[in-house]
């Protein structure tokens, strides 16, 4: 190892060009980078959530529409002259826009768009309910009473008392790239329509904008973030060190390691996820404590003039270091990998990359510092200046001693209470919930709920095996009978399906007469109906409910909430009832997919993957301290103040009804990563105390003041640096950033407050 | 206008031009594209292909009756296949010009009942094809276009003229669904074998093009047609077989009674 650190400290130009090529070569990658939004995608691709919906998709149509709302509170709603002129202007509008797929009646629904289906004299008659701007009362008044008659979109188009629209429309295919720019598009029009001072209000949502914000939002943060985070470390590094290369070195460190993660990213062709645009912080944050380490030895070695050579000074100080350093990021690392243990892409990749990032801060600290530091010149020796806090570290090493009972309460009621908490932990994967309640888009999307049916969308696809198979009486009674059983849970706003309109044909078909409504008694009279419609209505109007062949048939359903646990509950009641009605056995196969679905199963996997990546995290930094402290004993102690955060950690996301979801997810391993560094410091200085034959007491006050600051700064960056995350604009990340902080704090006070009692515990007292 | 011009798309339309000589304007050309002898009457037997983009097809075969009287026009169309729908028939009666509106009655079996059919826009889809109303015309309502003869090229070894059509107004252009049409008229026959259609939004929309044209008891017929709408994927293939024209068909022929009664084959 010395043979390498000299050949470093000989060639300081040669590494430095070689790190220079490197940040150029992770520069120009970078422009391959780009963000991945779509939620489907954080599912794996071998998930049913995921095959589903492109199924669904190559089936039926996405069913991913932008929503726009108007909401009109005067007496008559939307039911008047003025409301009903600016739908169609807007409907007319939205068909211009090449932004949107108009081809087909489901690709742009509005109340200027659908169609009535009612009997006539002697036929159906199929057209338009606003065929041109109603002029008079008594045509609004029809307007209204045949939008109630229909039924089919009542609640779904206009909302029940009258007081609101919606308009659903389609993006182009693969147009996702675009859905920022139609979310700023409709934006404008809206402003555009509001500006006439009308009493409408308009609200803007549906999931391809709600992607699209995403997609502004994350670039954006990383870009806000990433100033916040080095001032941070700017005034601590300054705090510190209090010179210029003291600032500067540790944050060139830090930036190259950042700019080497991401431009690994991109050449991997890994997207950025909302939750790896913490990335960059979580490097800067945890990367700069090796840098530190590393300075702080050299300026203590330099001004005890211990050697005479700046380079043997300097190889002194990398032969101490590497070992810990190296542990210290491995154990950090660990942790980190744990998190392959989930199924989820963006979680995967936090870990692996934050791994990467760890050990690239790793790298780039003994070669860059050592490198830079000798073609800087020798600067004089330094001024002994007592380090900040030290009056605390101090009275730390004395009082823990003083109070054991206490602080063993403190712990002790922490932890009855956490674990009260953690039972309560709960796991919401939803999309919407990712905003703060008070983003215009959360609001938006709320106020839809409340006027309409929903607007998450869950999709049950039947195949009947056999063509025309959904045409046979019994087979269209069972889809109404699995839409009532659906339509019960006050969440569903509302579903569709291809058996309602030939129940509402059927009834058009026999003078209007109510007790018509219901399924065509024979498969050839389903069959029927359908082509006579076709000569009336467009022939896919009904395309995104069942196929060509008449085999497979879709069920649309609206949610007013894609809350995990409200989805979880209806899909669990459903399974008993498609099992009855659409047996496997008949050759029926029942898939369900949608919003709805891709959140439950997120659900699960973020669940399943939390388990499987603690259990390997504890297990292996365990094994790890265990090898390092050659101990079982000291590698248990070792673990107890992480595994108390942890604990802590979840007990407050069930005591505050923080749910697990994508990104609190990660706050587990990274905690256990982060945190167990404390203790690994404090334990080996502990062990040098003791072994240098130091009373116990000794030892602690010792060990206090020796590695008290090191884990006090340690403390304060990573709690600086995630708590920076309080400002974003996401939940996620703020809920992520608060927790992670809040552990730190916990893992920080019971390393240096319960590991004491702790090792004092005995007659003998522990020796390490 | 309607059903019949569907049942007898392009294999019915014209007569060698006379002789034609000098140069002429888009309009010229699509008045003798619909000025041709397509026969006074006709009995013809269709099969319908719908091949959606994953290509799974929906198939139908009818059989067709077709008079003329004057500038109007009675159709009778009974379905054969597929069997949940075989006996439903459709008849219309066809007026020439916008003033009336024409009538289609169906009969559906199932029910046992004649069911009146509401009159449609010319831009709506027809039978579920991707040939609008509008389309299934043996020429488009020629006045409400402004046509411009674009140029001459050669296209299949066959000598055309493109001629360019577009709605006069804002409000044709959303009736019909169309921004602009590009008719590919063989020079020799009068005779359209290829149309493309733009969208509202200026983009293209869909393909028709007529293939295996030959003569028919003298009349030039052609044999398929397909029409693809490229921005769906979609598209219907038509196929005529058994063409007989002239054949003296009765007015009782096209009567209500008939619809009922259903076809029987001789």
């Amino acid at each position: 190892m010395k043979k390498l650190f000299n050949w470093v400290l000989t060639h300081p130009k040669s590494v430095l060009l070689v790190l220079v090529l490197a940040t150029v070569l992770a520069v120009s990658q970078m422009r391959h980078i780009y963000i991945e939004t779509d939620m489907d995608a954080m599912l794996p691709k071998h998930s049913d959530a995921y095959i589903n919906k492109q199924v669904l998709e190559e089936r039926f149509g996405s069913t991913d529409l932008v929503i726009v709302g108007i909401i009109n509170d005067e007496k008559d709603g939307v039911y008047n002259t003025a409301s009903l002129k600016l739908i169609q202007e807007l409907t007319d509008w939205l068909a211009d826009q090449p932004h949107f797929r108009t081809l087909a009646l489901n690709d742009l629904l509005s109340l200027a768009t659908i169609k009535d289906i009612r009997g006539s004299d002697a036929g159906l008659d199929v057209e338009k309910f606003m065929e041109d701007v109603p002029e008079t009362q008594a045509q609004i008044d029809h307007l209204k009473q045949r939008m109630h008659e229909f039924g089919v979109y009542e609640d779904v188009i206009v909302s029940a008392d009258g007081s609101g629209t919606i308009f659903a429309v389609r993006p182009m295919p693969d147009s996702r790239h675009q859905y920022a720019e139609i979310y700023d598009l409709m934006k404008a029009k809206v402003a555009e329509l509001e500006a006439r001072g009308g009493s409408e209000r308009f609200y803007i949502s549906g999931r391809p904008v709600i992607e699209g914000v995403f997609g502004v939002y994350m670039p954006a943060e990383m870009k806000r973030m990433q100033p916040i985070v080095m001032a941070l470390l700017l005034v601590l590094l300054f705090l510190s060190f209090r010179t210029p290369r003291g600032v500067l070195l540790p944050i060139a460190v830090v930036l190259m390691a950042e700019i080497w993660t991401l431009g690994t990213m991109a050449a991997l062709g890994a997207p950025i996820y909302t939750i790896t645009t913490m990335l960059p912080i979580l490097i800067l944050a945890i990367g700069i404590a090796d840098a530190v380490h590393f300075l702080s030895r050299e300026r203590l070695l330099a001004h005890h003039q211990a050697y005479a050579h700046h380079k043997e000074r300097m190889v002194e100080v990398m032969h101490e270091l590497w070992k810990p350093m190296l542990m210290t990021t491995v154990t950090t690392g660990v942790g980190f990998l744990s998190m392959l243990a989930s199924d989820l892409p963006p979680i995967r990749d936090f870990g692996m990359f934050a791994a990467i990032g760890i050990i690239y801060a790793l790298l780039i600290t003994m070669l860059l510092l050592p490198a830079a530091l000798m073609l800087l010149p020798e600067k004089e020796k330094h001024a002994e200046r007592k380090p900040l806090f030290s009056a605390y570290v101090e009275w730390l090493g004395v009082t823990v001693l003083k109070h054991p009972k206490r602080i063993m309460a403190f712990f002790g009621i922490l932890l009855a209470v956490s674990v009260f908490g953690a039972m309560k932990l709960d796991v919401n994967a939803s999309l919407v919930d990712q905003f703060k309640p008070g983003d215009p888009l959360r609001q938006a999307d709320e106020m839809l709920n409340e006027h309409f049916s929903g607007t998450t969308s869950l999709d049950v696809m039947i195949d009947t095996g056999r063509e025309n198979g959904l045409l046979e009486p019994e087979f269209l009674q069972h889809l109404i009978d699995l839409q009532d059983e659906i339509e019960k849970d006050p969440m569903v706003g509302d579903s569709s399906s291809i058996a309602e309109f030939l129940q509402t044909m059927n009834q058009a078909l026999h003078a209007d007469d109510p007790a018509w409504n219901r399924v065509p008694e024979t498969s050839d009279m389903a069959a029927q109906y359908l082509l006579l419609y076709s000569f009336s209505g467009a022939p896919d109007d009904f395309e995104t409910f069942m196929t060509g062949d008449y085999r497979q048939a879709h069920i649309r359903i609206n949610m007013k909430t894609d809350e995990t646990k409200v989805v979880a509950a209806l899909l669990g009641r459903m399974q008993d009832k498609t099992d009855n009605w659409f047996p496997e056995d008949m050759g029926y196969k029942v898939e369900w997919a949608g919003t709805g679905f891709t959140v439950h199963r997120l659900s699960e996997m973020i669940i399943d993957g939390q388990i499987a990546s603690l259990a390997t995290s504890i297990l292996a930094i365990f094994l790890l301290c265990w090898w390092m402290f050659k101990r079982l004993l000291i590698a248990a102690i070792a673990m107890i103040p992480v595994s108390l955060a942890v604990t802590v950690n979840y007990g407050m996301m069930g005591n505050i009804g923080i749910p697990l979801d994508i990104a609190t997810a990660l706050t587990g391993a990274m905690a256990l990563g982060i945190g167990v560094d404390f203790a690994i410091h404090y334990l080996h200085r502990y062990h040098e105390e003791s072994v240098a034959g130091n009373s116990y007491e000794d030892s602690v006050i010792n060990t206090n003041r020796s590695v008290g600051h090191a884990i006090l700064f340690n403390t304060f960056v990573v709690v600086g640096g995630f708590l920076v995350l309080l400002t974003a604009a996401l939940y996620p990340q703020m809920k992520l950033g608060a927790l992670i902080a809040a552990t730190m704090v916990i893992c920080y006070l019971a390393t240096c407050y319960l590991f004491p009692v702790l090792l004092g515990l005995g007659k003998e007292k522990i020796r390490v | 206008m309607k059903v019949i011009g569907l049942l007898i798309l392009s294999a019915t339309m014209f007569f060698v031009a006379p002789v034609y000589s000098g140069e002429s304007g888009g309009l010229e050309i699509m008045q003798q594209v619909d000025a041709r002898d397509d026969g006074d009457d006709l009995i013809q037997k269709m099969k319908q292909r719908l091949i959606d983009r994953r290509g799974n097809v929906r198939e139908r075969e009818m059989i067709s009756f077709r008079k003329d009287y004057a500038k109007d026009s009675k159709s009778i169309t009974y379905f054969l296949a597929p069997s949940n729908v075989r006996d439903t028939a459709l008849l219309t009666w066809d007026y020439d010009g916008i003033a009336k509106d024409d009538d289609q009655w169906l009969y559906l079996p199932a029910l046992k009942k004649v069911r009146r059919i509401s009159s449609s826009d010319r831009g709506d889809y027809f039978m579920g094809t991707d040939f609008t109303f509008e389309d299934i015309k043996q020429t488009p309502e020629l006045e409400d276009y402004n046509w411009t003869l674009i140029g001459s090229e050669v296209l299949d070894g066959h000598n055309v003229w493109v001629v360019e059509g577009e709605p006069k107004t804002d409000g044709l252009k959303k009736n019909l669904g169309y921004s602009n049409a590009r008719y590919y008229i063989r020079k020799d026959i009068n005779m359209y074998i290829r149309v493309d259609f733009w969208d509202r939004k200026g983009k293209e929309l869909k393909r028709l093009v007529s293939e295996e044209i030959k003569q028919i008891d003298g009349v030039w017929t052609a044999m398929r047609g397909t029409m693809t709408n490229i921005q769906s994927g979609h598209r219907t293939e038509l196929s005529f077989s058994e063409h007989r024209y002239n054949t003296g068909l009765t007015d009782r022929t096209f009567s209500e009674r008939m619809l009922k009664r259903g076809y029987r084959a001789k």
